[in-house]
């Protein structure tokens, strides 16, 4: 009984990391198309500027993210007219182009930590790294606890953001169906930057949190960017909802097998990635598709 | 022009045959280097260019081929007797994934190429017959530093002229309308399953026998080394940035980029971020001209022709 309590409450808390760093690829999918392979440096590069807030300016990492935020939204637009705006929506299929041109910006990202931090690992150490409080019986670090806090926090912003102002429902428009959003007057060009600029700043502070829990290098993000392919495939690739149902698909099967199972820890990112390929083959509609098959099979009935 | 791409493959190759006559070690080492990248390039230009299905994953077949080669020699075979062994399983490998995987189109096809390289990464750092982070040594003795140059060599001259035989055949003329349409393909009755898993047998086979070679010639492996995702990085970006789907082109981009890694190297500040200079290409490459260095030349040959 204990054992579930403790799996089912970590996978929570991770559910709730997994969602801000999968929301970020989701909404720039939604809107314009594109795989965001320059997720994974975005990350890496949220969790390098936390790391500079921290050490340089003394700002606690949590407080640093609602800096990071704004400072990544404003990067992503920036990166839209640069590059973003170059990538033509062709149709329901992202494009080969835009997928290898997002691949370079990561490289160069990548690149660019290597030259400016250095390859050494990093980590960030805070007064309550090593804390722990306990609830239900079960231990639980101080620091997954605040970043559950701040996922649940942004995300609700989001859900906030998309639901009731203009934008969003713009936003929205355009991922359901973007020539029926043009023909009623959303200006498509600006709510691709907005959302490349929101999926940037998720993919920032994402990038953050993730640095006050492990050890990073600029190599770093590469295995999160799989896991949040993982949860939006999963998740069905649009919606909010879905993206946290895959994320808490992904963090039970994580920590269930970690804790029922004697497959090694080492092994456990081998196992998300092979889930992610099983998931994209057999139902690249993700979860909920199947559960509307489901529904529609029984109405037959 | 293709008389000239011709001429410049003969005569590139003779003096590559001909090269351990009059140069230096070093030298040779270099050429043998460049010789790997034409391999890797071509092969997977077979699949990636020929056929427009974007693959991150080659790391693995080269992986497979390395320590193929390596487990073997370790138990008292001849290196050189393990090479169609390594080939034969990494074609059976590639066959495993691209039964699944080929149902996926376009970039989400790339997407589960890169999982199911990390998952053999991961993998194979986890178990132990690959000696796990610290990775195995060639058995002593088993180098020949000839032996090993002209068969890298050799390699680079028929993957080429094989490159250069598949995009004039039938096979070349199915992958080419893969390429283009799919749908439209299998409506006048290419099966694209079939050719797709065909074209990516053959290049994971390829380029599994350059990870034999490379195993042999480096003497040590480890799954850090021959899994890594910078390898399967590389071996998209040389096609990519000389000119996709083209026989020329994988060789041009393989011969800047391993002149550019010698050069980058030996800077040491540049050591741990020399792919900073192929991301930027890569964008530049994108934004400008899709068809690489090949569509560049292409460009200039149009200019000077309408000039005259």
């Amino acid at each position: 009984m204990q054992q579930l309590i403790s799996v089912v409450l970590n996978s929570l808390l991770a559910a709730g990391l997994y969602a801000t760093m999968a929301y970020g690829l989701a909404v720039i999918y939604g809107v314009m198309r594109i795989i965001n392979l320059a997720h994974a440096g975005l990350m890496m590069l949220g969790a390098y500027v936390t790391l500079t807030l921290f050490s340089r300016f003394s700002i606690d990492p949590f407080v640093a993210l609602i800096i990071v935020g704004p400072l990544f939204f404003l990067f992503g637009v920036l990166l839209y007219g640069a590059v973003g705006k170059r990538i033509v929506r062709s149709g329901a299929t992202p494009s080969m182009e835009s997928l290898l041109l997002l691949f370079g910006v990561w490289l160069v990202l990548q690149n660019l930590a290597y030259v400016i931090w250095t390859g050494d690992t990093q980590s960030i150490l805070t007064s309550y790294t090593m804390k722990s409080v306990e609830i239900a019986g079960v231990r639980v670090g101080v620091p997954s606890l605040l970043v559950f806090l701040a996922s649940a926090a942004s995300l609700i912003f989001l859900h906030v953001l998309l639901k009731s102002t203009y934008l969003g429902k713009a936003i929205r428009a355009v991922t359901q169906n973007r020539d029926a959003a043009l023909l009623s007057g959303v200006n498509a060009d600006r709510i691709s930057a907005t959302a490349f600029g929101l999926g940037t700043a998720f993919a920032g502070i994402a990038g953050g949190m993730l640095s006050t829990l492990m050890a990073f290098t600029p190599d770093f993000g590469r295995s999160f960017l799989l896991k949040a392919f993982c949860i939006i495939v999963l998740g069905g690739m649009e919606s909010i909802t879905g993206v946290a149902i895959g994320a808490l698909v992904l963090a039970a099967l994580e920590n269930g097998l970690a804790a029922y199972t004697s497959i090694p820890t080492s092994f456990q990112d081998a196992v998300s990635f092979a889930l992610f390929f099983v998931a994209l083959v057999a139902f690249p509609q993700g979860v909920p598709s199947l559960v509307t098959r489901f529904q529609r099979r029984a109405i037959i009935r | 022009m293709k008389a000239f791409w011709l001429i410049a493959g003969v005569v590139a190759a003779l003096f590559a045959l001909f090269a351990p006559l009059v140069l230096d070690r070093g030298t040779l080492n270099d050429i043998w280097n460049l010789a790997l990248a034409v391999v890797l390039a071509s092969a997977w230009n077979l699949l990636g260019g020929f056929a427009g299905q974007v693959s991150l994953g080659y790391s693995a077949f080269l992986g497979i081929g390395a320590y193929t080669t390596v487990l073997l020699s370790l138990r008292g075979t001849n290196p050189f007797l393990t090479l169609p062994l390594g080939a034969v399983l990494a074609a059976v490998f590639s066959l495993i994934i691209g039964l699944p995987a080929f149902r996926l189109r376009g970039p989400y096809f790339t997407i589960a190429t890169i999982g199911v390289s990390e998952a053999v990464r991961v993998s194979a750092s986890s178990v132990s017959f690959t000696g796990g982070s610290s990775g195995l040594r060639m058995p002593a003795g088993s180098f020949d530093f000839n032996v090993n140059y002209f068969s890298m060599i050799g390699l680079a001259i028929l993957v080429v002229a094989l490159a250069a035989y598949v995009k004039r055949s039938a096979f070349g003329r199915a992958l080419a309308a893969i390429k283009q349409d799919v749908d439209a393909a299998e409506a006048v009755g290419v099966n694209s399953t079939q050719f797709k898993l065909a074209a990516h047998a053959v290049s994971a086979a390829i380029v599994a026998i350059a990870g034999s070679l490379y195993a042999i010639n480096f003497q040590y492996i480890a799954p850090g080394s021959v899994f890594d995702f910078r390898l399967s990085l590389s071996i998209v970006l040389m096609p990519i940035i000389g000119g996709v789907g083209t026989v020329v082109g994988p060789v041009l981009g393989a011969l800047i980029f391993s002149t550019l890694q010698i050069k980058l190297l030996s800077i040491p500040a540049l050591r741990d971020s020399f792919l900073f200079i192929y991301g930027g290409l890569l964008i530049v490459t994108m934004l400008y001209e899709p068809a690489g260095l090949v569509g560049v030349g292409r460009r200039l040959a149009r200019s000077l022709a309408g000039a005259r």
